[in-house]
């Protein structure tokens, strides 16, 4: 979400710490999706600061059958990287959905997105990275 | 797209369906993966599948910082699913049970009080009550005399011994009277007067089942029905009733004379 391992704890360490001062005054959070909902506005908040990324058009592929065989070879701190520089709701979006922790309802209630707006974002996300896969770790043969 | 169009799009729904099978899943989810799967482009949904698969399973290989694993072990910030009490009380299933509940807590209540109040003979009371209510003047033959004066009638006439009008309501003057049998009581003795437009009933006591004796009270016993109220008292096996188109305090004043 932030693309800093620091940003994000600290996004993280507040979100805990505002739980816990919210059970304390007896009005604990309400269910779980009120900690990533708060952890991820305090995430956007914290990587609007510092140097942007420029706003670019990024290339865009359709998805290959090889694509699981790209991603392998990637270490996940290069995808982590990738999710982060992506602008927002898309970074939210690809975040919460490879989390694969929450329903769709979930998703959309996190992201206050429409259905179709979170799958055209996933669905434009995948292109863009199969089309950065295939610039950064290319089959043999392609 | 249709302003009208309700029906999802199972297209969009398919572009995130989730990467592992999850319970809870929503009908819509559901079908339109299945129509993915069963449909002409169920090659590049599997393409999809095996390239979310494979994105997921790198995010779960990304380090968890050690004092954040550790934070998420120990702490406890949720509640554990405590639902609100007044969205319990305002759940539709649960009005609906409260309401029942306590309708039947109402009736079963209303059927208690009335029988901790029932005496033998309390059915045919309660029954010559709705007679009262259905009488009308014309029924009977008129009669203008003391009530009490009834009690030779009744016995010269129809053969009903100890008939007698208690002796707080012998002076009340007469409209009429009649003898009938009914279905449910034989041998009702009805008296209308003119205080009030009361009415007095005496008919035969119920019998007890097992030996034919009849216990006599001497005091006050009450049945209402549908507005109407009546006092009954027992005397030589024969039940007095005086009836009045109100309640039990109505009755009161003509009661209490007695003990004046």
């Amino acid at each position: 979400m932030t693309g800093d391992a620091g940003k994000a704890q600290e996004a993280f360490q507040n979100t805990v710490r505002e739980a816990a001062s919210r059970s304390t005054q007896d009005e604990p959070p309400p269910d779980r999706l009120w900690f990533f909902r708060d952890a991820r506005w305090r995430c956007l908040a914290l990587s609007e600061q510092g140097i942007q990324a420029e706003p670019g058009t990024l290339e865009e592929t359709e998805i290959s059958p090889m694509a699981p065989v790209q991603i392998e070879r990637l270490a996940s701190d290069q995808l982590a990287v990738w999710i982060s520089a992506a602008p927002e709701p898309q970074r939210s979006a690809l975040a919460l959905f490879y989390l694969d922790e929450f329903s769709l309802r979930e998703m959309l209630v996190l992201l206050a997105l429409k259905a179709g707006e979170l799958s055209e974002l996933i669905s434009v996300g995948r292109r863009q990275f199969q089309a950065w896969l295939d610039a950064t770790t290319p089959v043999e043969g392609q | 797209m249709s302003l009208f169009q309700i029906r999802p799009d199972y297209g969009a729904l398919a572009q995130c369906a989730p990467i592992t099978e999850k319970p809870g899943t929503d009908r819509a989810m559901r079908v339109a993966i299945l129509r993915a799967r069963q449909g002409k482009q169920s090659a590049l949904f599997g393409q999809q599948q095996a390239f979310d698969g494979a994105v997921a399973k790198l995010v779960r290989a990304i380090p968890v910082d050690a004092q954040v694993a550790e934070w998420f072990a120990n702490e406890s910030l949720i509640p554990p699913g405590r639902r609100p009490w007044k969205k319990i009380l305002f759940n539709p299933a649960v009005l609906s049970i409260a309401l029942a509940i306590a309708v039947i807590g109402g009736v079963f209540a209303y059927r208690v009080h009335e029988h901790l109040r029932d005496f033998p003979g309390a059915d045919e009371a309660r029954h010559l009550l709705s007679v009262a209510a259905s009488t009308r003047s014309v029924l009977l033959d008129p009669l203008q005399t003391d009530a009490g004066a009834l009690s030779d009638l009744f016995f010269m006439k129809h053969r009903l011994e100890h008939y007698d009008i208690p002796p707080e309501f012998a002076d009340f003057r007469t409209l009429g009277s009649r003898v009938f049998d009914d279905d449910e009581v034989h041998g009702v003795a009805q008296i209308w007067v003119v205080e009030k437009r009361m009415q007095f009933f005496l008919f035969p006591a119920e019998k007890n089942p097992k030996d034919g004796s009849v216990t006599d009270f001497s005091d006050w016993r009450f049945v209402e029905l549908e507005g109407w109220t009546g006092a009954v008292q027992q005397r030589d096996g024969i039940c007095f009733m005086v009836v009045i188109r109100g309640r039990e305090k109505d009755l009161a004043p003509y009661l209490e004379k007695k003990k004046e």
